[in-house]
């Protein structure tokens, strides 16, 4: 069994998701990756691999009880569990956005489901492990739509905002294990969705950012990597923006 | 792993003692070249004889609060390093008193210290920042500006302040590639924390506002400085990092 720390990642196979995995791997951690998307997550860990890091894959929806418990019998098994927990699986159903009054709540329950329950099943499950280590990491991927309200995604916003109240609780409830536990919201991040928008609506999206540009996925690797690493020993409970000014917290 | 800093060009204030020494000694760690302007520099410039850094520490006797002694202090500091990429305002005072019992000057230096001292320094390294392409300030405030503590409404007003107008200045900043950040540690174990409380008891009881129950280390909210200094944060400007071990929840 490799003595290295272990990091699971959700959502993984393209964009923040991505970037955290190649981040990690190459800060020396083994990774367990899901994704539902099974070719992208497989071209992922083959790239992990030729440059010499280890990744495990599992394909699979993260909502699935079943593939939930492969991805924590594989962390059990083959690993020591999870020291590192990257919840960045979530959708925001953009195609779907609609004022909130003419929104239909089957999309409300698709989106909290997806951006909110999750995150509290495989933590819940992941936590136990770190408490008997003494040690862990958890990172909960926000979004600054929690902070900015923006139109037409109410039910989107709802998740992300979940996810700070959530990350608060346990932050109190796991520091004295030395488990932090802390939020990151990402402002507009290029990623593949930014390839089907019109560029006048990036061009709008910039003219709101001090930085007047839109982010790539690294940047929000970084601070990821950074939280997990034993530099940020001290930082539990907070709510951190990657967004160029966009929203100041 | 490759150092972050390299070549970089940063002044700390507050420099000579606690979080700010740990900061110069960090980011020298990490291959930059620093000046320090500090009040007392003696204890640092024994640091630097004894370990030969005198290529890479320039200590500039200043006193925050008198605003000739910043212009100059700062110049001099751009003249020696030849340029500056990056400022960390870690200067800063404390002030614990009943509010009624305050005595009226000392307000007026805390404010003056606090937050027109560090904003000043923005103010007179802004040119030398506007010529760099890795530009970033970090302001060290405190959880204090964030959810106040008892019997320190100066303090805690001064480091609200300085968030405050670490974001503003972000804003105005965001355009030119100038990344304004704040990190706001908790208690740390500081030899001047120390001083002031010597009693074990009152220790434990400020230790237990903080979720993790231990005071921070110098090193822990240094990390967060650099971290803020490096690309790494790039895209991060505006924020008020707290590093505190669970106090302010930010």
């Amino acid at each position: 069994m490799s003595q290295n720390k272990v990091a699971l990642v959700t959502g993984s196979a393209n964009g923040i998701g991505k970037a955290c995995a190649l981040n990690l791997a190459r800060s020396g951690l083994d990774l367990i990756l899901v994704d539902v998307e099974k070719d992208t997550l497989h071209a992922l860990c083959e790239n992990i691999t030729s440059e010499g890091f280890s990744a495990t894959t599992i394909s699979g929806d993260c909502r699935d009880t079943n593939v939930l418990d492969e991805v924590f019998n594989i962390a059990e098994q083959e690993f020591d569990g999870v020291d590192i927990l990257v919840n960045n699986v979530g959708r925001s159903a953009r195609e779907l956005a609609s004022a909130f009054v003419e929104s239909r709540p089957e999309t409300w329950v698709s989106v909290l489901e997806v951006s909110l329950i999750t995150t509290l099943q495989i933590t819940h499950r992941a936590v136990p492990k770190m408490m008997n280590k003494g040690w862990g990491r958890i990172i909960n991927i926000s979004s600054d739509a929690a902070l900015v309200g923006d139109a037409g995604l109410a039910d989107y916003a709802a998740a992300k905002s979940g996810l700070l109240g959530f990350t608060r609780v346990l932050a109190r409830e796991l520091a004295l294990h030395d488990i932090t536990v802390n939020a990151i919201c990402p402002g507009a991040i290029r990623t593949r969705a930014h390839d089907h928008l019109d560029p006048s609506i990036l061009e709008r999206v910039k003219a709101e950012i001090p930085m007047n540009r839109v982010g790539e996925p690294e940047d929000v690797a970084n601070l990821v990597t950074f939280l997990s690493s034993d530099k940020a020993n001290y930082i539990t409970g907070q709510t951190i923006a990657v967004n160029g000014g966009r929203h100041m917290t | 792993m490759a150092k972050r800093l390299t070549n970089r060009k940063i002044l700390i204030t507050g420099g000579g003692a606690g979080i700010g020494r740990e900061c110069v000694n960090q980011c020298i760690d990490e291959g930059a070249t620093v000046a320090v302007l500090d009040q007392d520099i003696d204890d640092l410039k024994g640091a630097i004889e004894n370990n030969s850094l005198a290529n890479s520490i320039v200590p500039i006797k200043v006193e925050i609060s008198n605003s000739e002694q910043v212009a100059m202090g700062v110049e001099q500091a751009a003249l020696k390093l030849k340029g500056l990429d990056g400022v960390v305002n870690s200067a800063g005072i404390d002030l614990f008193t009943s509010f009624d019992e305050m005595n009226w000057d000392d307000w007026n230096l805390i404010l003056a210290v606090n937050l027109s001292g560090a904003m000043h320094v923005c103010y007179q390294a802004l040119p030398y920042l506007s010529s760099s392409i890795h530009s970033s300030i970090v302001n060290i405030s405190s959880g204090a500006g964030l959810l106040p503590i008892p019997d320190r409404v100066a303090y805690c007003a001064s480091k609200a302040g300085l968030v405050m107008a670490t974001k503003a200045l972000a804003l105005d900043l965001g355009n030119r590639s100038i990344r304004v950040n704040a990190v706001c540690p908790g208690a740390v174990d500081t030899g001047l924390f120390r001083r002031h409380l010597s009693d074990q008891g009152q220790v434990r009881n400020i230790a237990a506002r903080y979720a993790m129950n231990r005071l921070g280390t110098v090193s822990e909210i240094a990390a967060a400085v650099i971290f803020l200094l490096s690309d790494e944060a790039s895209l991060i400007t505006g924020t008020a990092l707290a590093v505190d071990g669970g106090r302010t929840f930010h």
